[in-house]
């Protein structure tokens, strides 16, 4: 049996609708829209007169009832007629206090659910939400494993059991949850140009090929609409050129643009050749280059570098084909302005860079972003520069634009940096040691990679040579 | 003055056996206290009014709950606590 989500364009997207003895887990962050969305599932099917069992774990059912009322779904009327039930099921009731040991099963969620499916004759359940449900346990993992036998015992019973399930922005793995079950639908929210922007996919579904592009949704009146995405598929996307000779070779041609590459260094390396042979080459294929500047990487530096190699950069200055984003203040010293809070905030830099982005685009000029996150990784947050750095890799995807983005390997947490690697496409690695430059790739778009090899300075362009 | 204390089992929960031979035998020695065994599988009214989403499930009367099976010096503990309590 096929269950219609009650929303046109999600059906399309997973193969037609919900079908009986399958899982699905919609997964979002805080506030995307998970509740709605289950919400307009359990409309949905109602319409078809499909009973439906909704387990609520954090909001009581009389909330709910009102929250449906603000999108124009009149539940009450369908608890009435006996065909929508709503269940609170939380480990801790109000007024208790719990000892907990991980000597449990869940089956008392089971036999509640099943009796009340059974009551109702309940085709789709909504369990909303895991994340919730297992944050008031102390052994989570417990309850995370016996969750298992919940899925199995209610898709069983030949009905749909829909969970909901919270995920951090920049959450790379994935979670027991996305294991079990038989397909995943994806919403998130991003800042763009200072809106945010609502996002839908499905990155995984059994029996049917998952489909590879997200869709824009809208939460409105009428709960979620979800528009047709413009986005091309990814075989659209070319190749584009590092600029290093061997480098590209090595890489199998170049890189795939939309590439978010890391250059890892360690502090006493000086990454500036490669980022100013990079850059050149960049600019002398037309193409627009924006820099995020910072104490290592600003513009008097950048100019006076150039100079030093006999490299006459005026002209593309001129043309405006580079442009620095400087988020701190530079009239101030290098110190002064490490000490100093931001003057720009991470999400401004991001919209501006987005705006610089498709005004390059509408000249029909590709981009290039360098930045020294050092600095970024250190002053911020560790939650909140992975967010900038999502962010930013998400736009320059969307953009088809290519960011480089230098990192002191040194200064960063091994977590944190575990973190960037997982989310950049290549990773290169420009390492001293004993007085010789290495250069390594541990990762890229292309499936290429190779081992350390020598590289050789010079005081004129090609200011990088590497050998074999 | 009666007091009960509920125990939530079912029949595929692994730990509730023991679990309720220890809490038997700690209450056949307590005049006060009552045990009413509940098979969530059974009763499912029951498990729903208190709330219950995994067994074992102790409700002792000072609203206090053991998830999860425990020995039996912490259970003895966790009842001399309501039991100076109450008295």
């Amino acid at each position: 049996m096929i269950i219609s989500t009650g929303i046109e364009e999600l059906d399309k997207m997973i193969d037609g609708g919900l079908r009986t003895g399958f899982c699905y887990a919609i997964k979002g962050s805080a506030g995307s829209g998970k509740t709605v969305l289950s919400l307009n599932m359990t409309m949905g099917a109602l319409k078809k007169d499909i009973p439906v069992l909704f387990i609520s774990t954090e909001v009581d059912p009389e909330k709910l009832v009102i929250y449906g009322d603000s999108f124009n779904m009149n539940l009450k009327s369908y608890i009435d007629k006996g065909i929508l039930a709503f269940e609170k099921m939380s480990l801790k009731p109000k007024g208790t206090s719990l000892v907990q040991t991980d000597k449990f099963d869940l089956s008392a969620i089971i036999a509640r659910t099943k009796s009340k499916m059974d009551e109702l004759k309940a085709k789709l359940v909504i369990f909303d939400s895991i994340s919730a449900f297992f944050a008031e346990f102390i052994h989570e993992k417990t309850a995370r494993s016996n969750f298992m036998d919940f899925i199995r015992e209610i898709t069983d019973n030949d009905a749909v059991l829909i969970l909901t399930a919270e995920s951090q922005i920049s959450e790379e793995y994935s979670t027991i949850e996305e294991y079990l079950v038989d397909g995943v639908i994806r919403i998130r929210t991003e800042l763009k140009n200072n809106q945010l922007i609502k996002r839908i996919s499905i990155p995984k579904l059994r029996s049917a090929k998952p489909i590879n592009f997200e869709n824009r949704f809208i939460i409105n009146r009428d709960g979620v609409s979800i528009l047709r995405s413009e986005q091309p598929p990814m075989t659209l996307i070319q190749e584009e050129k590092i600029g290093i000779e061997k480098l590209d070779e090595k890489l199998g041609g170049g890189i795939l643009s939309g590439s978010v590459v890391l250059i890892e260094t360690d502090g006493e390396t000086n990454y500036f050749p490669l980022f100013l042979q990079i850059m050149c080459s960049n600019l002398e294929r037309n193409k627009g280059v924006i820099i995020h500047s910072n104490v290592h990487m600003y513009s008097n530096r950048i100019v006076d570098e150039f100079k030093r190699v006999d490299y006459d950069i005026t002209p593309h200055l001129n043309e405006g084909n580079i442009i620095f984003i400087d988020k701190y203040n530079r009239s101030v010293t290098e110190v002064e302005a490490r000490e100093m809070s931001q003057l720009m905030t991470t999400d401004d830099m991001i919209s501006v860079t987005v705006e610089l982005m498709e005004a390059f685009r509408k000249s029909e000029q590709k981009v290039t972003l360098f930045g020294d996150l050092t600095d970024d990784a250190n002053i911020l947050t560790e939650s909140n520069f992975l967010r900038y750095f999502a962010l930013q890799s998400f736009n320059v995807k969307e953009q088809s634009a290519i960011a480089y983005s230098f990192i002191n390997f040194n200064a960063i947490s091994r977590e944190m940096l575990a973190r960037l690697r997982n989310t950049a496409d290549t990773i290169i690695r420009f390492s001293r040691e004993d007085y010789t430059t290495y250069i390594e790739c541990l990762k890229s778009s292309t499936g290429a990679t190779f081992l350390p090899k020598v590289v050789k300075y010079k005081d004129k362009m090609p200011l990088i040579e590497i050998l074999d | 003055m009666s007091m009960k204390i509920i125990f939530f089992t079912s029949p595929t929960c692994s730990w509730c056996p023991y679990l309720e031979g220890v809490l038997r035998n700690i209450i056949a020695n307590i005049e006060m206290l009552s045990l009413e065994v509940i098979d969530v599988t059974k009763n499912t009214e029951k498990a729903t009014e208190y709330h219950v989403v995994a067994v074992p499930t102790i409700v002792l009367p000072n609203n206090q709950r053991i998830i999860g099976s425990v020995d039996e010096a912490f259970l003895r503990r966790q009842m001399d606590q309501f039991l100076i309590k109450g008295s």
